[in-house]
């Protein structure tokens, strides 16, 4: 076995224990920073970024001003929409550290493999009773590859299950270098348009597409379909995607995972001073999400919603 | 298939439990005027044969009632639901309540006005009498004036019965009561009249026989009864029951069982005669499953369907049963609770799994009646089947707050360590809330009293002070602490000389039971009476303990860690500052409740007074936030809410009638509140932490190990609430952790509401931090869950995990509360009370109260009561 790189250091910007619903049994989630997507949808809007970034809870602010005085970058004012200039916001995380009220929390925080493990090994016994272990998400793990590869065999080192949460949107290297160490990959597909797929994600599918055949001939793997009215909420748009995983090496092909459309991240845009472009939106309802779930059954692939 | 799903019940039992529910309590006088009448006629003779006198008198002369659809019979009131009145052990209470029980908030009880009179007649006799006289005579002016501060209360034996008992049901069940009388002539022949104790156990056998043939004679009037009505009833069907009715009477409990029917029948008159003898409450079953199963197993001639109707007749029963307490009292205790605890599963003696059919039997009976009783209680092991578990969770997911789960793995060495053999130990049982026993060998004293650690902190912060009376030691003023370790040795020495007191409210409280409360019945199925000679007061069972409980311990911790770590290592504030916010309630009205601090917040930002500004500036004969407050209880009396236009207007004028504020001084309390609260909490899995509390209670439980009852028992700490955290909380100040006075503690061993804010696992890990095995009177846990994080064969799995794992860590007790609506609603409404609801979804989790206020909603939609499919909203 490979030794870990227990040094390698990575951006973090969460972790989130006792998570269901990404890979069996109970899991910690690790969220890392930096994605090549600019999904409209995303609920992690925190993410993208492969850098620190600050948000800011109106609610809890108390208008003392104290933040406005630490920031070195003059980037805090009230004059500035969301507070913050994100234009000249560096993300040294100074604000945040004044703020006697928490309204300024960073998002993003160095943390070696080590650091990450012994935060994992508190619920080593969940996972044991559970057959859980670790899920790193993002943001896309792969733009932190090397970060995520350590991390991957350092949760194999202690027996825990491994998944990721992926775009698929990397260079094949990584994914062949990667993806051996992952017992499950929850890969998304989120359109068979490519031009779809880049006017909402910001990058055509064709790579993706490619890389979501290798990741089936290498791992476990689950395709993940957020569904998005307006976008891929049809019929035939579920069904293409469908078929498309008939391709896939069958062996490893877990199913077809539907995830409805929410807009629980809408209120981390505004935390981020940006515009939320699908503000209105509705979630989808449950009988809608339901009849696309048995169209897929009906092609003989497992569906499961949520 | 791991989800296996609830049957209906019978409509008999829908019948049975409608009965229940829809029943007004109210208080009967039969017992109360039978056993003073019994009393009045007893008066030259020794307390036991005055108790045997007071059970003949009850079990010939209460009235006998049978039920419509009862195939198990016995009851303590001709009203359903309602109870009886024992002023042996106090009565003013009762009298002082008899127009406003009907009314009051917590548990109110029907007094007609003839049962008034009648009670009235008969609490004539016991000014002076009454076991709650006799222990007050007993103690210090100084322990008094602990319970009147709030310190702790002894109130539970104090002014009633002990109860907090597991009997031998089984002996019953297989021998009779013939077979009880039969041991004690067997005793009676092997005594030595030489033996200086020869009279007194002679009085205490002969008060035994008396109460047993008494005994007998009750099931027979219940004969006699179900006969009667049999004779004039037209339904051939209930005709054919009630004769069978009879014929159960006739042989149970007189001798043993010969089948599970009268089994059932002969458990019920023991839970039920143990209950008319005395007022003492948490009567438990416990091993229902261990002594029952023979009887089942054994039974050629049952279906199952009938004997699952026959458990859930007993389950209605159990609910027929209540207790009227004071009115304090019963906020503490609210919902009738009466901590029949009824546990299945577990290890026999030698360690085997002992799972059978009754134990999946109890569980469904619990999903069929649906009703508060019993509490119910699994125990789990390492070789618990995981079928058990997982029904176990399946009935804790329906959200009627059944099983609580124990941890065989942390009770055993917990009792052993106690001095309980391991053989007994392996067999304990629950009692009431939360407290291990070995079943009928121990007189356990579990609920002894409620200690409020918390108040102990308040009044070491205060140099022994409580308003301007020096109550406990002098130990030094807070301002001179220089580290946190000035603070742990004051809060020692004060809690050496509290335990102390409460040990002497106690003993008190023993030795009256001892003298004035020496029961028969009680204490011929508790081992080893029959052989020593000796009631269960006396000091006749095999293991004595009393157990007294801390509440507030979280709340010291995480104060005691706030201040370490601003005050004492970051010196961010002085200590003084910190005692000076602390005496000025951070600003904030004392007495304030959530929405007035929530109304005050927003009359502060609306006098445009930010925080930077001081208030304490009291040049109008009242500080400015006083003024605010005043004017915020205006507007809120008049227009029912506070709208921002009106408390400036308000503000202005009342603030220019006085010459207008003057902030001046140079401590900002509200910034300190806010800096206190910026601290890693209890519950959330940190070390430096969690520790903490774990430190502030051990130190609890190792005061309260020195001390030994008069019954020749240890002392032995348990840490749960009941509800005492809330009523209790009211006595205490604002504390570091930036808790506002009068609010309510910490829940148990649970993390202070809504800061474990790190998930289930992470809270779970914080509590198995504190030492459980020391905490051998038990240790409470309640731990929400949503819905969804539980659904379907997945999240049943998960559940289990969580319950394995948090035992893995040596936890002792868990119980779940299903996240609903209500509490979502509720979540909207006081945000700081619910900042750990997390809503989870694949790939993304946020905080509930930081959602937009839509979003909120459209989740709130979302959660329903089924587990097909959640509304994404995990805990």
């Amino acid at each position: 076995m490979e030794p870990v790189n227990y040094a390698k250091e990575g951006l973090v910007f969460d972790i989130q224990r006792f998570s269901v619903n990404d890979g069996p049994g109970i899991r910690t989630i690790v969220f890392l920073n930096g994605c090549p997507l600019r999904c409209q949808w995303c609920a992690n809007p925190e993410s993208q970024l492969l850098r620190p970034v600050v948000m800011y809870n109106e609610l809890e602010c108390i208008h003392c001003g104290i933040c406005k005085s630490v920031c070195k970058q003059g980037a805090i004012g009230s004059g500035n929409k969301g507070l913050i200039d994100r234009t000249k916001c560096i993300g040294c995380g100074e604000c945040s550290i004044a703020c006697p009220a928490g309204a300024l929390i960073m998002k993003g925080k160095k943390m070696t493999v080590e650091e990450v493990i012994k935060e994992l090994k508190k619920d080593g016994s969940q996972y044991r009773r559970s057959g859980g272990g670790l899920t790193i998400s993002g943001g896309e793990p792969l733009v932190q590859h090397e970060f995520t590869l350590e991390l991957l065999k350092a949760a194999h080192a202690q027996g825990w299950n491994t998944a990721i949460e992926t775009t698929g949107y990397a260079d094949e290297e990584i994914i062949r270098k990667v993806l051996p160490h992952v017992d499950l990959s929850l890969t998304d597909v989120k359109s068979m348009d490519s031009k779809i797929h880049e006017q909402y994600t910001g990058v055509p599918n064709e790579k993706i597409l490619k890389n979501v055949k290798l990741i089936s001939d290498i791992t476990k793997i689950m395709v993940r379909v957020p569904v998005i009215p307006g976008v891929n909420e049809k019929r035939e748009d579920i069904l293409k995607i469908a078929e498309f995983a008939k391709t896939l090496n069958q062996q490893n092909l877990m199913g077809i995972n539907l995830l409805p459309y929410h807009s629980m991240g809408e209120n981390k845009y505004k935390m981020l001073g940006r515009d939320y472009k699908l503000h209105g939106l509705h979630m989808m309802n449950r009988d809608d999400i339901n009849v696309l779930r048995e169209q897929v059954e009906k092609t003989g692939i497992q569906c499961k919603v949520g | 298939m791991l989800e296996k799903g609830f049957s209906q019940p019978t409509d008999r039992i829908k019948r049975l439990a409608n009965v229940i529910v829809t029943a007004f309590p109210e208080v009967e006088a039969e017992r109360a005027v039978l056993a003073t009448q019994a009393f009045k006629e007893t008066e030259g003779l020794s307390n036991v044969m005055r108790r045997a006198k007071v059970a003949e008198k009850l079990f010939t002369e209460l009235p006998v009632t049978i039920r419509d659809d009862e195939l198990i019979v016995g009851s303590l009131t001709v009203h359903p639901r309602s109870c009886q009145i024992a002023p042996e052990y106090s009565y003013d209470w009762v009298e002082a309540e008899f127009d406003t029980m009907e009314t009051r908030m917590a548990d109110p009880f029907k007094i007609p006005k003839d049962v008034a009179a009648k009670l009235h007649e008969a609490f004539l006799y016991w000014p002076g009498k009454t076991v709650s006289d006799l222990a007050t005579s007993y103690m210090s002016e100084e322990t008094k004036d602990c319970q009147a501060n709030g310190v702790f209360t002894v109130g539970n034996y104090y002014y009633g019965g002990v109860g907090h008992v597991c009997v031998d049901y089984g002996k019953v069940i297989t021998k009779g009561f013939r077979g009880v009388i039969e041991e004690v002539v067997n005793a009676m022949e092997k005594m030595d009249r030489m033996d200086p104790s020869y009279m007194k156990k002679q009085q205490f056998y002969n008060a035994v026989i008396i109460t047993y043939t008494a005994a007998i004679k009750f099931a027979h009037r219940y004969a006699d009864k179900a006969r009667e009505m049999a004779a004039v009833e037209m339904n051939p069907t209930r005709k054919a029951e009630l004769l069978q009715i009879a014929s159960n009477c006739d042989r149970v409990p007189e001798y043993g069982a010969t089948n599970f029917y009268e089994a059932c029948q002969a458990f019920w008159f023991v839970q039920l005669m143990l209950q008319i003898e005395s007022s003492g409450h948490s009567i438990s079953p416990g091993r229902f499953d261990t002594y029952m199963y023979p009887f089942y197993r054994d039974d050629k001639n049952i279906t199952k369907d009938f004997a699952q109707e026959l458990i859930d007749c007993i389950w209605v029963k159990l609910n027929d049963l209540n207790k009227t307490r004071d009115a304090i009292s019963d906020q503490a205790f609210a919902g009738y609770a009466i901590f029949q605890n009824l546990g299945v599963g577990g290890q026999d003696e030698c360690g085997r799994d002992i799972t059978n059919d009754i134990s999946y039997m109890c569980m469904e009976a619990c999903a069929h009646v649906r009703l508060p009783a019993p509490s119910f209680s699994i125990r789990v092991h390492e070789n618990t089947p995981d079928e058990f578990l997982y029904r176990a969770c399946e009935l804790a997911r329906l959200g009627l707050g059944v099983p609580a789960m124990y941890n065989d793995e942390v009770i055993i060495p917990a009792l052993v360590n106690r001095g309980v053999k391991l053989e007994d130990a392996r067999n304990y049982c629950i009692i009431g809330c939360v407290e291990p026993q070995c079943p009928h060998k121990t007189e356990g004293w579990h609920d002894a009293a409620f200690f409020n650690v918390a108040k102990v902190m308040e009044i070491t912060m205060n140099n022994g002070r409580v308003g301007g009376k020096q109550l406990g030691p002098v130990t030094g003023e807070m301002k001179d602490w220089t580290n946190i370790e000035d603070f742990f040795t004051a809060f020692k020495k004060q809690m050496e000389y509290f335990v102390y007191h409460l040990v002497e409210a106690d003993n008190a409280v023993d030795l009256a039971h001892m003298e004035r409360d020496q029961l028969p019945f009680l204490s011929a199925l508790v081992d080893d009476c029959i052989g020593r000679g000796m009631t269960v007061e006396e000091g006749g069972a095999i293991y004595n303990f009393t157990g007294p409980q801390a509440f507030g311990v979280v709340d010291v911790g995480d104060s005691a860690y706030a201040m370490q770590k601003h005050v004492f290592e970051n010196k961010e504030i002085t200590v003084a500052q910190l005692k000076e916010a602390l005496d000025h309630n951070f600003g904030y009205p004392v007495d304030s409740s959530t929405q007035a601090e929530k109304a005050f917040d927003a009359a502060r930002a609306a006098c445009g007074v930010t925080p930077a500004a001081t208030f304490n500036a009291p040049n109008c004969g009242q500080t400015d936030e006083q003024k605010v407050y005043e004017i915020v209880k205006r507007i809120l009396t008049t227009n029912g809410s506070v709208d921002l236009a009106s408390v400036t207007n308000e503000v202005n004028r009342s603030f220019m009638a006085c010459g207008g504020a003057t902030p001046a001084g140079n401590v900002d309390y509200f910034a300190i509140k806010r800096l206190m609260e910026k601290t890693e909490w209890y519950g959330n899995d940190i070390d430096e932490t969690d520790y903490v509390s774990a430190r502030v209670a051990r130190i609890y439980s190792a005061e309260v190990e020195k001390y030994t009852n008069p019954r020749g028992g240890q002392f032995q700490a348990g840490c749960y609430p009941v509800s005492a955290n809330v009523l209790f909380g009211k006595d205490v100040a604002a504390l570091p952790d930036g808790r506002l006075a009068t609010t309510p503690l910490a829940d148990g061993v649970s993390p202070r509401a809504g800061k474990d804010t790190s998930g289930p696992t992470a809270a779970t890990n914080s509590v198995a931090k504190l030492d459980h095995e020391y905490f051998s009177n038990g240790t409470l846990y309640n731990q929400k869950f949503t819905p969804s994080a539980v659904a379907g064969e997945e999240g049943l799995k998960n559940f289990a995990a969580v319950v394995r794992s948090y035992f893995d860590h040596k936890g002792m007790h868990v119980q779940f509360n299903v996240i609903d609506k209500q509490t979502l609603i509720d979540a909207q409404q006081h945000p700081e009370l619910h900042k750990d609801l997390v809503v989870r979804v694949a790939g993304y989790s946020a905080h509930f109260v930081t959602l937009a206020k839509e979003v909120q909603d459209n989740i709130i939609e979302r959660t329903e009561h089924n587990f097909s499919g959640g509304c994404g909203c995990g805990h």
